[in-house]
C-alpha cells in the first residue's frame, strides 16, 4: 500500500500550529459538549425502549464479525442480488482504481456534472481532484461537505466534515462564491445560509448527469445499499440523476435486513444521538418499469485499499467499524487539534489506527502514540473496537521494527536497567530527590527542568521534599 | 491477612507522603503491611512505548517481589491496572509466569478498591475541613471500574464535602511519556482540566493517581491559582495532609 496523499508524518508540527489557532479551538471548545452530550442523552434513554447498551453492543459488534468471517461469502451473496435487481457491481484494489471506474463511466454516460452525497471513500481516493482533472464537475451537496469544497480543504471530522469551520468563515466563503457582500452574522443567521447553500445545491441536483454516494451498510440478501442521512441530500443524489454510483468499503457488507435494523439502533445514537436519523434509505437495485423515480443505472464500486489486508490479521476488529464518529468525539487529543492534523481521511482514534494500517506504519509513527491512553473511545464504540489495544499493538510493530527514536530506546534501556538493581535504583534515586529538591530551591516546585522541557513548557513540576519514601521508611523503622 | 504495599516509582521519588498514608489506612484495617523491600518500576513506560521485551522483564521482577501475599495493595490506578490487566497478557501462553502473573493479578488491588470492597473499612482517620472535586483518572476509572469507592470513603472523612466537577471522568491529559513527548497536546487537554476545577470551585482537587495530580497541580500553579490544593485521595482518607 502506498502513503497516497498521506500527510500524517507531519504531525508534530500540525499539532503545534492547531492549539494555537484560536479560531479552531473555539470551534473544537463549542462542539465537544454538543456530541458528547446528544449521545450521553440518547444512551440514557435507551432503558425506555427497552434496550440496554451493552446488550446492543454485543449484538453489533456479533452482526459485524458475522460478516467478516465470512466476508468473501457474503459480498458474493450482495453481487449476485444486485446484479439481479439490474446494478452493475465493479471492485477497485485502491484510490486510483476508483477514480479510473469512475470517470470510465461517466465518460462513457457523456457526464459533465456530479452531485455527491459524503463519501469517505472517495476522500481515500481524492476523487474530486481526479474529476476536474478530467473535465467533470464534482459538487459536494452535504453542507459541511460543500463548504469545504468551496475552501478547498478536506474533511476534519467523519460526519461533521466542517465542524473546524467557524461562522464567520463560512460567511466570508458564501459571499465570496455566491456573488454577494459579505455581513454581520450571527448563529440566528444560520437558517439563512443554510437556505442559501440549498437554493444553490438545487440547481445542482438538477443539472447533474451523476450522483456518486457512499454507502453505510451493503445488504447481502437483498443486494440493497443503505443510506443514513440527515440533510435529504442524498436523496437528491440517489434518486435525481439518471446514473447513481455507490462507492464504498468491501467491510461494509452485512448479511441480512434484520442485521441492518441492529446496527441502526446504535448507529444514529452512536453517531448524533438521534434515535433515527432524518432519512434512512435503502436503494436497491435501478428503476423499473412501473417506477416514475429514481436512476436507470446504478453502479457499485466495492473497495478493497488495504481493508483485505487486515482480515484475519490481529487488525480484524477495526473492519466492524461502522463509521459513527464516536470514538473521535469523546477524544480529548481530537478535541485539542481537530481532524487535519492526523494527516489522512480519518482523524481521532479510528484515524490513529486506520492511517498507520492502510498507509504504512512507517509513514504515521506520531498516530499510535498520540493518545493519552484514557480509553475513553474504546468505551463508547457501539461494536466494541478495543481502539488503545490497537494502538498498542501498532507501537509495538515500531518497536520491533527499529522506528522509535533511540533516545527513547537508550532511556527505556538504561531505566530497566537501573530497576532490576533495587539496590543501586535506591541510591539513584536517593540522588535524583536531592536534586529534584535543589533545584526547587525551597518553592516546592521547578519551573523549567531540563530532562523534561515539554512537561515544563506548560506547566511546573512539583517537588515534595528532598527524601524518597524508601529512605523515610528506613529511617522510621530504624527509630 | 498479610498485605504488601506497593509504593509505586512516582510516589517514592515525588510524594512519598501518599506511600505513608496508604501505610497508616492498610493498618486501620487490622491486617499485617509489608513494603517488599525490592520493588521498583511495575514497566508501564517500556509497555507503553510499545517495548513488550523489556515490559515483561520488568514484570518478572515485580511478579518475583509482590508474590506470596495475600493482597497487593497499589495507591495508584494505572500500577494497578498494569499489574491485573497487563501482566497476564504478557505472559498468557508463558507455562511459567503465566500462572504466577494470573496469581498476582487476581490478588492485586487499587488502594481505595481494597479499602471498600476487600477490607471494608468503616471508619477513616483523616479529617478535612473543606470541599474537595474528586478527578476519576482513567486506568482505574475505565480499567479497573474505580468510581463509586474513593467517593464513599471520602464521604466519610469529618468536615469533608464533596463537589463534583463537570466532565470529572474526562482525561487530564497526563499519559506517562505523552505529556513530554506531545507537550502542547497534553498542555491543552489539561488546561480544560483545570477549568472544570476551577468552576467547581472547591478547595482541593482530589485523585487516586499521582501522575495525573502531578499533571493538574503543575498546569494548575503555572495559571497562577495557588489556592486550590491538589491531593491523593489516601493522604485526605489517612489525614496526611499539612495544614
Amino acid at each position: 500500500m502506498k502513503a497516497g496523499h498521506s500527510q500524517a508524518m507531519f504531525f508534530q508540527s500540525r499539532a503545534a500550529e492547531k492549539v494555537r489557532n484560536p479560531v479552531l479551538q473555539k470551534a473544537l471548545q463549542k462542539a465537544k459538549p454538543l456530541f458528547s452530550g446528544k449521545r450521553a442523552k440518547s444512551m440514557a434513554a435507551l432503558p425506555d425502549d427497552g434496550l440496554e447498551f451493552e446488550q446492543l453492543r454485543d449484538a453489533c459488534a456479533g452482526i459485524r464479525d458475522r460478516a467478516l468471517a465470512d466476508l468473501d461469502v457474503w459480498l458474493e451473496i450482495f453481487e449476485d442480488n444486485a446484479r439481479a435487481r439490474g446494478a452493475e457491481v465493479l471492485w477497485a484494489r485502491d484510490g486510483d482504481e476508483i477514480c479510473q471506474l469512475v470517470i470510465d463511466v461517466a465518460q462513457r454516460h457523456g457526464v459533465r456534472k456530479v452531485t455527491k452525497s459524503k463519501s469517505m471513500l472517495s476522500e481515500e481516493a481524492q476523487l474530486n481532484e481526479a474529476l476536474a482533472a478530467a473535465g467533470i464537475e464534482p459538487v459536494e451537496t452535504d453542507l459541511g461537505e460543500y463548504i469545504i469544497q468551496l475552501a478547498g480543504e478536506a474533511p476534519s471530522h467523519i460526519i461533521a466534515p466542517a465542524v473546524h469551520k467557524s461562522l464567520e468563515e463560512v460567511e466570508a466563503l458564501f459571499a465570496k462564491t455566491h456573488g454577494r457582500p459579505q455581513e454581520e452574522r450571527t448563529s440566528a443567521d444560520i437558517p439563512a445560509l443554510t437556505r442559501e447553500a440549498r437554493g444553490v445545491l438545487r440547481q445542482h441536483f438538477l443539472s447533474a448527469d451523476m450522483g456518486i454516494s457512499g454507502a453505510n451498510f451493503l445488504i447481502a440478501e437483498s443486494g440493497t445499499a443503505a443510506l443514513v442521512t440527515n440533510e435529504g441530500n442524498g436523496r437528491m443524489v440517489t434518486t435525481l440523476p439518471k446514473l447513481h454510483v455507490v462507492i464504498t468499503g468491501i467491510e461494509k457488507v452485512v448479511p441480512t435486513l434484520e442485521d441492518f435494523a441492529t446496527l441502526m439502533r446504535l448507529l444514529p445514537r452512536s453517531a448524533t444521538g438521534q434515535t433515527i436519523s432524518n432519512y434512512v434509505s435503502l436503494l436497491t437495485g435501478t428503476r423499473s418499469e412501473e417506477e416514475v423515480e429514481g436512476p436507470t443505472k446504478t453502479v457499485f464500486i466495492l473497495v478493497d485499499n488495504g481493508r483485505a489486508s487486515l482480515v484475519g490479521s490481529a487488525y480484524q476488529e477495526m473492519l466492524r467499524c461502522i463509521r459513527c464518529g464516536a470514538c473521535m468525539n469523546h477524544c480529548p487529543v481530537y478535541f485539542s487539534l481537530g481532524g487535519h492534523a492526523y494527516g489522512w481521511v480519518y482523524p481521532g482514534p479510528m484515524g490513529s489506527v486506520l492511517t498507520p494500517l492502510y498507509t504504512g506504519i512507517e509513514n504515521a509513527l506520531d498516530l499510535p502514540h498520540a493518545s493519552t491512553g484514557c480509553r475513553q473511545c474504546s468505551s463508547v464504540c457501539p461494536v466494541r473496537i478495543p481502539l488503545p489495544d490497537l494502538m498498542h499493538g501498532l507501537r509495538e510493530i515500531q518497536h520491533e521494527r527499529g522506528l522509535r527514536p533511540w533516545g527513547e530506546r537508550l532511556g527505556l534501556r538504561a531505566w530497566a536497567w537501573l530497576a532490576t538493581r533495587p539496590a543501586l535504583y535506591r541510591a539513584l534515586t536517593r540522588l535524583a530527590a536531592r536534586y529534584l529538591n535543589w533545584l526547587a530551591d525551597g518553592s516546592g516546585r521547578i519551573r523549567i527542568f531540563g530532562f523534561a522541557p515539554g512537561w515544563t513548557a506548560a506547566r511546573d513540576l512539583p517537588v515534595a521534599g528532598n527524601r524518597t519514601f524508601f529512605e523515610q521508611y528506613a529511617a522510621r523503622k530504624r527509630d | 491477612m498479610r498485605i504488601a504495599l506497593y509504593v509505586t516509582c512516582l510516589v517514592d521519588l515525588m510524594r512519598p507522603s501518599v506511600a505513608f498514608a496508604a501505610l497508616r489506612l492498610l493498618e486501620a484495617t487490622g491486617n499485617d503491611v509489608v513494603v517488599p523491600p525490592a520493588q521498583t518500576c511495575c514497566g508501564q513506560p517500556a509497555w507503553s512505548s510499545g517495548n513488550r521485551p523489556l515490559a515483561a522483564t520488568l514484570a518478572q521482577k515485580a511478579i518475583a517481589d509482590l508474590e506470596g501475599y495475600d493482597a497487593v495493595v497499589v495507591p495508584s490506578g494505572s500500577c494497578a491496572e498494569q499489574i491485573v490487566k497487563v501482566y497476564p497478557q504478557l505472559f498468557a501462553d508463558d507455562p511459567v509466569w503465566g500462572p504466577r502473573a494470573r496469581a498476582l493479578a487476581g490478588c492485586t488491588h487499587e488502594l481505595t478498591a481494597f479499602l471498600a470492597e476487600v477490607a471494608g473499612l468503616e471508619a477513616v482517620p483523616g479529617e478535612f475541613a473543606g470541599s474537595v472535586t474528586y478527578h476519576d483518572s482513567c486506568k482505574g476509572l475505565r480499567g479497573l471500574g474505580i468510581k463509586a469507592q474513593p467517593r464513599a470513603l471520602l464521604a466519610r472523612v469529618k468536615g469533608l464535602s464533596l463537589q463534583e466537577m463537570g466532565e470529572c471522568e474526562e482525561c487530564c491529559g497526563f499519559g506517562g511519556a505523552f505529556a513530554e513527548n506531545y507537550a502542547d497536546i497534553s498542555a491543552r487537554i489539561v488546561d480544560r482540566k483545570c477549568d472544570s476545577i476551577a468552576a467547581a470551585g472547591a478547595d482541593a482537587v482530589v485523585g487516586g493517581d499521582l501522575g495525573c495530580l502531578l499533571n493538574i497541580e503543575g498546569r494548575l500553579r503555572r495559571r497562577g491559582d495557588e489556592k486550590t490544593r491538589v491531593l491523593h485521595v489516601a493522604e485526605v482518607l489517612a489525614g496526611e495532609v499539612k495544614a
